[in-house]
């Protein structure tokens, strides 16, 4: 009873606009401080696991785009490799370094969005328009070779639809060239700004032996430093012949979370000049043709696909069973870092909430799929 | 400490100079609905629908995730080709997998409408009037 008279309980969410998508947290309050949190996830659930089941291979594809709708790539690549596989069919390499050059955009892309919105979580509007107006950069790429701005259904078994056309490599190019120093911008307003340092340093601290425990992966855990990333460990597509690096940060807080953030998007773009170079050389074909996408015919099998995701590892397993898939699993990172949430925000301020939540860079229709 | 106090003032003065800079730069935003979107030839809008051209074969009706294609067929083959656009996730296989080429995308994507029935589109074949 006494307990009830000295703490306050209160809805956050789902539809504050600072949960990026429908989250409620219900929040235990002494005070300002958070005595307990509740995460309550399932406002945006679509049931697109049990989607697949009434759906033959390719009318499931186009649904997949919209698991995570920032990182479209990361799921379609995911399942076509699950197919690839189980269908036993080889992928050309060009068509390799496509899928790369588009996935390593679309991270920059999702970063991007990430920078902007964590920024005006906190309190900063500047530097949300100008992540989205370079984000808009990539979009409008995305938009000139897929046909939309989000839900790309580029991808397919067997390769990418159709190749790149030079023109769009050219604006590519322009683009990677630009972006290092429109990075160093947000840098110079964000990175040494003590508004910001005293929203994120020492908040949020995440340690190795907890994110290990929650099995957080992606930016999140390699900020715990853990260097664990799916492309360098078990190197997928062609990313075993690039050269990058991984961005790791030993200091646990939301302030290592934005550095490594900002880290990768140089190593995308690292990654992303090096496909460039390979794609403008090669002649190729972009597409196997002997996997028939409209009658496929693909035998019993299972097979599971990992992809280093933005938001950490999304995986995809695929129970093959006759026209329609038996079982589709999807695991993605952000359903990981939700339950994580109470861990730690517990025993801060409330103002905090929304700085820690915004670092960990979740995203809703990704937990609730 | 006043190392700290001249750190934070130093980063506070260069924030504030690139917002300064970025005040000057080119407006990347259109006055729509005045100014249109450029959209390329590929931009998955609404259909265009050939009905001369269409065999009936089904295909397009196969492939769509969401149900939105409806044909009726009589005994000369095509007689009705409905697409439903309240159902439509515009992700193009319908167009991707046809094998006639007739359906094809369009630039139009103002699709809003406080009528819910003027989403449903339908392309009927024209009489034989020779019969």
């Amino acid at each position: 009873m006494t307990n009830l008279l000295k703490t306050m309980e209160i809805n956050l969410g789902p539809q504050h606009p600072s949960t990026h998508g429908v989250l409620r947290l219900v929040l235990e309050l002494d005070g300002e401080v958070i005595k307990s949190c509740t995460p309550i996830v399932g406002y945006l659930h679509r049931g697109i696991e049990k989607m697949a089941e009434s759906r033959s291979y390719l009318q499931y594809l186009p649904i997949v785009d919209r698991i995570d709708y920032l990182g479209g790539f990361f799921n379609s690549y995911a399942f076509c490799d699950c197919i690839e596989h189980i269908a036993n069919v080889e992928v050309p390499e060009k068509a390799q370094y496509i899928r790369v050059l588009c996935m390593e955009l679309n991270r920059i892309a999702s970063h991007l969005l990430w920078l902007g919105t964590f920024m005006l979580d906190l309190g900063a509007s500047s530097p949300l328009f100008y992540c989205f107006r370079d984000r808009e950069r990539i979009l409008h790429i995305f938009e000139e070779l897929t046909g939309q701005r989000m839900m790309y259904n580029y991808f397919t078994f067997g390769g990418v639809r159709w190749n790149i056309p030079d023109a769009i490599l050219d604006s590519i190019s322009v683009f990677v060239a630009d972006l290092p120093n429109c990075i160093k911008d947000y840098e110079n307003i964000i990175t040494n700004n003590p508004i910001f340092i005293s929203r994120c340093k020492n908040k949020g601290v995440l340690s190795k032996k907890t994110a290990l425990q929650y099995s957080i992966t992606g930016p999140n855990l390699r900020a715990s430093g853990v260097a664990l990333d799916f492309r360098k460990s078990n190197p997928y597509l062609v990313y075993d012949k690039l050269n990058f690096d991984i961005a790791i940060n030993s200091e646990c807080d939301a302030l290592a979370r934005y550095k490594v953030r900002i880290s990768e998007l140089y190593s995308s773009l690292e990654i992303v000049r090096q496909c460039l170079d390979y794609i403008r050389q090669s002649n190729d074909e972009v597409i196997n043709k002997t996997l028939k996408p409209v009658i496929l015919n693909i035998p019993d099998g299972e097979y599971t696909s990992s992809v280093e995701a933005p938001r950490g590892l999304t995986s995809c397993t695929v129970k093959a069973g006759g026209k329609n898939p038996y079982r589709v699993k999807w695991r993605t990172g952000s359903y990981y870092a939700v339950q994580l949430l109470p861990e730690l925000i517990n025993n801060s301020e409330i103002a905090d909430v929304m700085a820690i939540f915004g670092s960990l860079d979740v995203i809703l229709p990704e937990v609730d799929k | 400490m006043l190392k700290q106090i001249y750190n934070s003032i130093l980063s506070l003065v260069i924030g504030h100079l690139t917002v300064f800079k970025h005040s000057f730069k080119k407006r990347v935003t259109l006055e729509y609905p005045e100014i249109k979107p450029y959209l390329n030839n590929k931009f998955r809008g609404k259909h265009e629908f050939d009905i001369s051209k269409c065999k009936a074969c089904g295909m397009c009706q196969k492939v769509c995730p969401a149900n939105a294609i409806d044909i009726i067929k009589d005994e000369n083959g095509l007689s009705e080709y409905n697409i439903d656009y309240s159902k439509c996730i515009f992700c193009g296989n319908c167009y991707y997998y046809c094998n006639f080429k007739a359906i094809k995308p369009s630039n139009q994507f103002e699709l809003a409408t406080s009528d819910k029935k003027s989403l449903k589109v339908t392309y009927k074949k024209l009489e034989n009037t020779n019969e």
